[in-house]
């Protein structure tokens, strides 16, 4: 089975030790044009008596050390990354040069209004877009991440329901299939979750949905698509039941790029929704974030949205830090606006003309990778998928090979794996999104791969699947190891 | 659409062989109802990548910023100097365009940075050991207050009125829906007055949180807390929003701290008008399991080479969902990378360095200072307040100052709005210069 098809090869990847292990310091340290002199005898007697032991290496030799540890790392850069619900798309760099001009990167907060129009502008029109392509009456951006958001918008709708005199209802239902932070963020809230049975197909069943709303219920969160990567057809049914029992239904945003300018969630009867500008919005993900979670509200919770706003009045845009109704405030500042210069000059790019481009490409593509996976991996629900599908292992089961052996064969051909053992709702989850940036060439060779593998399987000839990966600097790592004995810091 | 590499061609063909025959086919499962009509939204059309660079271009030119001002500005933001290398090894795309390191063995690089990340921020802080961030230093703050409630199981908060007033906004209203009180502690004064903290403590208090620099830059002993929080068996909490600080100062760990959170934003990350910036969270190893957010570890690979891994996921909401130790997901990754790049360009020497200027420009300041303006008293880092002798006053120097192009300070009330209109925060980093001093001590002058 030749590999050279593929593009991951064995090619030199240099060892690099922990800066700390580097055997000498730097010679010297910066040379600043500040304020000389000693500090105050007042300060002076609060002197740390140790230095810190931050090693401190030269300029040459720092680069070097953390370009030597990138090129350990997989990027959207390097490869495909079909993360699923993760929504890894290409991050054009135009946006990180503008995100840099020095009048978006160094103003500071607490600037006066009148010295940072053109930054709240930005904003604002952000703002207005989202809740344009989402299909709401409101958008707050002060949300830090996705789960941020989410715990912004319970608190919405906790606030909502008291205003209604509700304080009673305090039951979430959460489908099995819902991403984690859903039921971390409605504990956090002061409310429990209940966990919504997927029927059959693995959508809400509405049957199921119906046995748990009774006057306790505060909301419903969702994901439309679902973690599954099909569409909750029932959406309008489901939103009515949840309201007619009195409670509101919470959107949460992860998978929007299947429905960017084709649909909008808030025309299927959705309070709120989340919007992950990291995914849908292409703001990079940078390892681990930063990201951003604007909230988008509909006429029902737009009182309730966190302070500080954004408003506008005559073209002039000022900043409203009170409100009664508000939830209050949720971070120190306006939000992650360095993120959403990003996510503005990301819409900025499309347009209306372009905008529903990205919806369609992302669906395409995943049905395109199902259609050709299909025949050799088992597909737990049948039909159309939105901007992911779903595959398990279930057939390759048989010959010994779980997910996890493919996800590291994967990487040995180059790719980045697949979101793996995600949702829960089946064995051995492999959750596919290859967004709308890649070309039928690179799906061509990701499906070449999977089908290869599947093919291993067949054959019986499957210790390259258990080995794997060999190629990356280092090999599969002790997680169990990493646990039970937590190193976090370097004691050396 | 220069982002989408299909064409037209290539979507017919892979259309045909999935056997449809149109775009609108792949959505035949969203209830028509619900369909939006295609260019229908109200966007502009699409601009090309020369008019989204004039576009922005346009609009910073409307701002002003520190760059092209001097800019006394803090209250939990901070014009330090970012060096060129920071931003071109968080620009590398393998670093950039990473998602969270879920596939160890691809992901070293990210997970390395983190590690040392982690090392050094234990070291800069005094403590044992560091997550791999928050959001911020409000919600770290918040998340502070929550793991007390964890290690201690009570439910008491107390909160002293020298933090800054954004992360006890923040904290209360994380607090708020959960039971149990939430004590903010007046001081009475621009500064901490520990004694008054202290007689908050009972034996139902989960943790008493105070801010060191306090909000007004004030630096104190923090040693008659440790004893308190012995005494009731509570966590001590220390916030700071200038991590800089301890390049020069004690740090927290050293008084015996139990969490310490705060900004890291000063660590190579620009202000980006309040984001994204660095929150800080770091503890005893002891507390380890209840804290919140990510946390790389060290381990060995199959070979038996050392490597590392996002650790201690049992406390995550991935595993533990409704009772994980937060819903934190995405938190700052990048910001670490730049963190940690910060700090070994810089080491011992260059944070020490960058501590005493900024600390020295404070100094100047204060030592300039005409007489109808008073500084705050005690030792002071890099930030304190002034008090004018009318509102008016203050704001004719605010006002003068801006017509020569310099931020002042932030005006007090903005933070605590039933205070009288005649004070005013200032803060100096390293890039405050002797000339700039001048500057706003000659605007004070005019004013006056």
């Amino acid at each position: 089975m030749s590999e050279n098809k593929y593009s991951a090869t064995s090619g030199i990847q240099q060892e690099e030790p922990l800066l700390f292990e580097h055997a000498h310091e730097a010679p010297e340290s910066i040379n600043l044009p500040g304020v000389k002199g000693e500090v105050s005898s007042d300060l002076a007697a609060f002197k740390r008596k140790t230095p810190a032991n931050i090693p401190g290496l030269s300029e040459p030799e720092t680069v070097r050390h953390f370009v030597r540890l990138s090129q350990w790392n997989h990027g959207i850069e390097t490869g495909f990354y079909p993360l699923g619900s993760c929504t890894m798309k290409y991050n054009p760099r135009v946006n990180e040069q503008i995100a840099r001009l020095p009048g978006l990167a160094h103003v500071h907060p607490d600037q006066p209004e009148d010295s940072v129009q053109g930054m709240l502008g930005l904003l604002s029109e952000l703002q207005g877009w989202l809740a344009e392509i989402a299909g709401f009456s409101d958008v707050t951006l002060q949300p830090a991440a996705g789960a941020h958001g989410e715990l912004a918008g319970l608190m919405m709708i906790r606030k909502c329901l008291d205003a209604r005199g509700e304080q009673n209802r305090k039951k979430v239902l959460v489908p099995d299939s819902a991403h984690g932070t859903n039921p971390a963020s409605a504990a956090l809230c002061g409310m429990y979750t209940v966990e919504l049975k997927s029927g059959a197909d693995g959508r809400i069943d509405l049957e199921e949905l119906k046995k748990h709303l009774d006057g306790d219920v505060a909301a419903l969160m969702m994901t439309n698509p679902n973690t599954a990567g099909t569409f909750e057809t029932d959406i309008k049914e489901i939103c009515q039941l949840v309201h007619d029992a009195g409670g509101l239904v919470y959107g949460d945003g992860a998978n929007l790029n299947a429905l960017v300018g084709v649909a909008r969630p808030g025309d299927m009867g959705l309070d709120c929704l989340h919007i992950n500008v990291h995914k849908t919005f292409s703001t990079p993900h940078g390892g681990g974030g930063p990201g951003a979670g604007p909230v988008a509200v509909n006429d029902t919770l737009k009182p309730f949205m966190p302070v500080p706003r954004i408003v506008e009045n005559d073209g002039v845009f000022s900043i409203e830090t009170e409100d009664e109704q508000s939830i209050g405030t949720i971070l120190s500042t306006l939000g992650q606006s360095g993120v959403y210069m990003r996510a503005n000059a990301y819409i900025s790019a499309f347009g209306n003309n372009h905008i529903h481009q990205i919806a369609q490409d992302a669906v395409l593509n995943a049905n395109y990778v199902l259609s050709k996976l299909k025949s050799v991996y088992h597909v737990p629900f049948e039909g159309l998928c939105k901007h992911e599908c779903l595959l398990t292992d279930e057939w390759q089961n048989k010959h010994g090979v779980k997910t996890l052996d493919i996800a590291k064969r994967l990487i040995d051909l180059g790719f980045h794996p697949m979101t793996v053992y995600f949702p829960l709702i089946v064995h051995g989850a492999m959750l596919i999104e290859p967004t709308e940036t890649e070309s039928r060439e690179t799906l061509d060779s990701f499906c070449d791969a999977m089908l290869e593998i599947a093919a291993q399987c067949e054959a019986g000839d499957t210790q390259a699947l258990h080995d794997a990966p060999l190629k990356p600097i280092r090999r599969r790592l002790d997680e169990t190891q990493a646990a039970r004995k937590p190193v976090l810091v370097w004691e050396g | 659409m220069r982002y989408l590499p299909h064409t037209e061609a290539d979507r017919q063909a892979m259309l045909q062989d999935i056997g449809m025959s149109k775009m609108s086919d792949l959505f035949a499962d969203i209830p028509s109802e619900f369909h939006t009509e295609l260019g229908s939204l109200k966007l502009p059309d699409g601009l090309s990548e020369a008019g989204i660079v004039k576009k922005f271009t346009k609009a910073a030119e409307k701002n002003r910023h520190a760059g092209n001002t001097r800019c006394f500005l803090g209250g939990g933001t901070y014009y330090h100097f970012v060096p060129a290398v920071v931003d071109y090894i968080i620009s590398r795309g393998e670093f950039l365009t990473a998602y969270t390191p879920y596939q160890p063995e691809i992901a070293q690089g990210t997970l390395q940075a983190l590690f040392e990340y982690q090392t050094m921020i234990a070291r800069l802080t005094g403590m044992e050991v560091s997550n791999a961030s928050m959001y911020e230093a409000a919600t770290a703050t918040a998340e502070a207050a929550l793991m007390a409630r964890r290690v201690t199981r009570k439910t008491r908060t107390v909160i002293a009125g020298s933090v800054n007033p954004r992360y006890r906004a923040v904290t209360e209203n994380y607090l708020s829906r959960l039971e149990g009180d939430f004590v903010e502690v007046g001081m009475g004064k621009f500064g901490t007055d520990l004694s008054k903290v202290i007689a908050e403590i009972d034996d139902k208090t989960a943790c008493v949180i105070v801010q060191y620099p306090d909000f007004y830059g004030s630096v104190y002993d923090l040693k008659p807390l440790r004893e308190a929080c012995n005494a009731h068996k509570c966590l001590m909490v220390v916030a700071f929003s200038d991590v800089s600080a301890f390049g020069l100062i004690e740090s927290p760990g050293a008084y015996g701290a139990d969490i310490v959170v705060g900004s890291g934003q000063a660590l190579g990350i620009p202000m980006a008008y309040g984001g994204p910036h660095l929150g800080v969270f770091a503890c005893k190893k002891k507390y380890l399991r209840q804290m919140p957010g990510r946390v790389c570890g060290l381990t060995t690979d199959a070979d038996g080479k050392r490597g590392f891994v996002l650790t201690l996921s049992t406390r995550e909401q991935h595993i533990r969902r409704e009772k994980a130790t937060s819903n934190i997901c995405t938190n700052q990754g990048l910001m670490c990378t730049a963190a940690a790049t910060y700090m070994t360009l810089m080491g011992d020497a260059g944070l020490a360095t960058i501590a005493q200027h900024s600390a020295a420009a404070l100094d100047l300041l204060v030592s300039k200072l005409p007489s109808h303006v008073v500084a705050a008293s005690g030792a002071h880092y890099n930030e304190t307040v002034l008090t004018f002798e009318s509102a008016d006053k203050r704001d004719a120097f605010i006002a003068e100052a801006r017509k020569q192009d310099i931020f002042a300070g932030i005006p007090l009330e903005k933070f605590e709005k039933d205070i009288e209109a005649k004070h005013l925060l200032v803060a100096t980093t390293e890039m405050i210069e002797e000339d700039d001093v001048n500057a706003l001590i000659a605007a004070m002058e005019v004013a006056s």
